[in-house]
């Protein structure tokens, strides 16, 4: 509870470049294109399940990791339709740091809960039973993937697999039919385009936050306790590739971000390249190494690189853009 | 996991602004170090008159030194919440809070806990540990000696042991746990219903040990006794938390508004509100044992409109104002003052409607049942109020950069050494 994350006010150094035009252009080149994957991907892991529900499915698992990295690969942009009715709260439950994913499973599939059977009902149920993160226990946790029922793992998995794709949908629909006009034009939900600059930019920094503290820092725990089993998505084999994921998208949008200043931009990307080298050179998919003093600070040298790319992004990019980073949902406990 | 960042934003300020604002900053930083003194001494004074309380509680266990006792704990809770605004921001205030506030906790470290609570788990092997009935135990592979319970043994053992945040030993959250017990209504009506006989002496004595769990509360209610008087010096005159404060006013000023914004959007609407909706877990209650939460949430709220206008009401009745940082953007953009109150005000309604319907029968327990509409509605309208003047906070930060007049001091990115200087 002590950890938090105190506000960067940096000065405002250079004048303000325009940045209207480069700001709409992320939305629709950027953005859009992965809110359409996102989409896509989540009605295909829908289709997999209808098809094929048992965990050994090879196309189930293929839709699953797919619909995953899509997922990822928009994570850090909390804001707008990921966030109205609570859409990413009930696709992506994680870290989930009181267990309350496997204890909400075991629940429903010892009851039989019936919400299972109908959308919406599933969509009442804890957010710990819903999205990528449950589904994953039933597909790959051999605690899960036995459990009570088959009948009912089977519907169960159906119900995440459909309610992932309804939320993604709406996710999508509401990008391309209000919020990335929003975004081009502001004028009600941002005031201007500095307002939509800075949400742009502050994704940036949630996202290599999230990254350094949760992705990285959580399996990492101290030197004398490491955490190995906290890692995002081990039962899958993903941890690392969510890293990666992640940097890969953030580097695209701190690289339009900074399009107008190359100065800024060929540091960024310098950083960028160094720490998605050394990512790849990690070999280790769940972090295993954290536990062993030998490897260990492989993955500390990555956290570090990770942390370099946030005070860059705060120091140098925040200045440029003339914005600040204000808040965001990582502030706080 | 903590501060990760803050070398980064050390060296951050606002703009230099005119010699007449900067005089106002003075005024304004001077009246927030004020307000958080009181504060922090009302919760002291509060702790003290539960640690009456308390006392006679263990000496003489009955029904009605047990209501004593939690009517205490509640009371010493409003001026606490209304604190909860200065830990973000003030690096020492941060650092401290988990001694008192940690949350949420694994209980079954301290005392019994009933079996639906399950035992370790992949996040925490002491997580049934309950010391209150073993008088000596192994933590990280080292052997314990807890024959005596005393603030020290909370303190420099218990407390997040194993390096486990849920490993919460000390503060309100532990001593409401021993006060109220588990809440096991799940999502139903009612509080925890510890009975006074988990104090009692001989064949009275229910829930086992009552000695030791009577020597627990004590040695915690000592050991917040003490944390608050560490916090309350240290937002005195020549204190550190004021010196600091004041030894840069445009760092000060960016506390203030670091403290507001966090404390609004990530911890409470989101961490604490949100988050606990969505799971429909009353464990994800702030005052979970106690059913308090409702209370919580509000006087979490009041305190980020305290530090706005510059006005904190002590326990007592005495009003305590100066100088804002209201005035302050009023003087460089009116409207916008403007928005802030309104949204400030309209948070404090939308809390206070959750906390009506609490007082008058429908918990906040219940509000976070699944498919339960009318609590989500009184819930998210919180939530919904708290986002929103995160932005108007986000706005009064730029709006006090560019409105600060010449953008000419630029010493903390230039230069930082020369912030310090």
């Amino acid at each position: 509870m002590l950890r938090s994350f105190f506000l960067a006010l940096p000065l405002a150094l250079s004048p303000l470049i325009a940045q209207a035009d480069a700001t709409g252009g992320i939305a629709d080149g950027l953005i859009l294109p992965l809110m359409a994957d996102l989409a896509g991907s989540g009605a295909a892991l829908s289709t997999a399940a209808e098809a094929d529900c048992s965990p050994e499915s090879s196309d189930l698992q293929a839709a699953f990791h797919d619909a995953l990295d899509a997922w990822v690969r928009v994570s850090h942009l909390r804001f707008g339709p990921t966030e109205t009715d609570n859409r990413a709260f009930s696709l992506a439950f994680w870290p989930d740091s009181r267990s309350k994913t496997p204890k909400a499973l075991s629940a429903m599939i010892a009851k039989e809960n019936p919400a299972v059977a109908e959308p919406a009902s599933f969509d009442e149920v804890s957010i710990a039973a819903q999205g990528y993160y449950a589904l994953e226990f039933m597909l790959f946790d051999p605690a899960y993937t036995e459990l009570g029922n088959a009948a009912y793992r089977c519907a169960l998995v159906q119900a995440q697999s459909a309610g992932i794709a309804d939320k993604t949908a709406a996710i999508h629909h509401e990008w391309v039919n209000s919020f990335a006009a929003e975004m081009r034009d502001p004028a009600t939900r941002y005031r201007n385009s500095e307002e939509v600059t800075q949400e742009l930019f502050k994704s940036l920094l949630t996202g290599l936050q999230m990254t350094a503290d949760m992705r990285l820092g959580r399996p990492l725990g101290t030197f004398e306790r490491p955490r190995p089993k906290r890692a995002e998505a081990y039962r899958s084999g993903r941890s690392l590739r969510h890293v990666v994921l992640t940097l890969e998208s953030l580097n695209d949008l701190a690289r339009a971000l900074a399009a107008q200043d190359p100065d800024v931009a060929g540091s960024l990307e310098a950083q960028f390249d160094k720490t998605l080298q050394r990512a790849a050179n990690l070999h280790d998919p769940v972090f295993a190494g954290v536990a062993d003093p030998a490897t260990r600070f492989r993955v500390e040298a990555l956290q570090q690189d990770v942390l370099d790319l946030h005070l860059m992004a705060e120091q140098q990019l925040g200045p440029a853009l003339g914005v600040e980073a204000g808040f965001n949902s990582l502030d706080g406990d | 996991m903590k501060s990760l960042f803050l070398a980064g934003t050390a060296v951050a300020a606002l703009t230099l602004a005119p010699a007449a604002m900067a005089a106002d900053k003075a005024a304004v930083l001077s009246n927030y170090s004020n307000i958080a003194e009181a504060k922090y001494a009302d919760s002291l004074a509060t702790a003290k008159v539960l640690q009456t309380a308390v006392e006679a509680l263990v000496a003489s266990p009955s029904a009605e030194n047990l209501t004593a006792a939690r009517t205490a704990w509640l009371a010493a809770r409003v001026p606490y919440q209304q604190s909860e605004v200065f830990r973000f921001g003030n690096v020492i205030v941060d650092e401290w809070e988990g001694k008192v506030n940690a949350w949420p906790l694994d209980e079954g470290l301290i005392d019994y806990v009933d079996a639906s609570y399950g035992g370790a788990t992949d996040e925490n092997a002491s997580a049934v540990l309950n010391v209150v009935a073993n008088p000596s135990f192994e933590l990280s592979g080292k052997a314990i000696d807890a024959t005596d319970i005393t603030p020290e043994l909370l303190a420099e053992t218990l407390h997040e042991a194993e390096g486990v945040e849920s490993n919460v030993a000390t503060g309100y959250h532990a001593i409401e746990f021993l006060l109220w017990g588990q809440d096991l209504n799940g999502t139903d009506h009612g509080a925890g219903s510890r009975s006074w006989t988990d104090y009692a002496a001989g064949d009275d004595c229910t829930g086992g040990n009552c000695d030791r769990r009577g020597a627990y509360l004590k040695a915690a209610t000592a050991l917040l006794i003490s944390d608050l008087e560490w916090i309350t010096a240290q937002w005195a005159e020549g204190g550190e938390a004021r010196t600091t404060l004041q030894a840069d006013e445009d760092a000060g000023i960016t506390a203030m508004l670091t403290g507001m914004g966090s404390l609004s959007y990530g911890e409470t609407a989101g961490e604490r509100m949100r988050l606990g909706l969505m799971l429909n877990d009353p464990e994800e209650e702030h005052d979970c044992f106690s059913d308090n939460t409702h209370n919580s949430h509000y006087y979490d709220g009041l305190g980020v409109q305290n530090v706005y206008i510059g006005e904190y009401v002590r326990v007592n009745g005495e009003v305590i104002s100066g100088a804002s940082l209201s005035e302050m953007v009023m003087s460089v953009d009116p409207a916008l003052d403007a928005e802030m109150r309104v949204k400030l005000s309209d948070t404090m309604l939308a809390l206070g409607r959750i906390k009506t319907a609490a007082e008058a029968g429908f918990s906040y327990d219940q509000m976070l049942e699944a498919g339960n509409a009318g609590g989500e509605t009184l819930i998210m309208g919180g939530v919904n109020g708290l986002v929103d003047q995160t932005k108007s906070i986000e706005r009064i930060v730029a709006a006090l950069k560019v409105d600060g007049v010449a953008v000419e001091g630029s010493d903390s990115l230039d230069n930082p050494s020369a912030v310090f200087e």
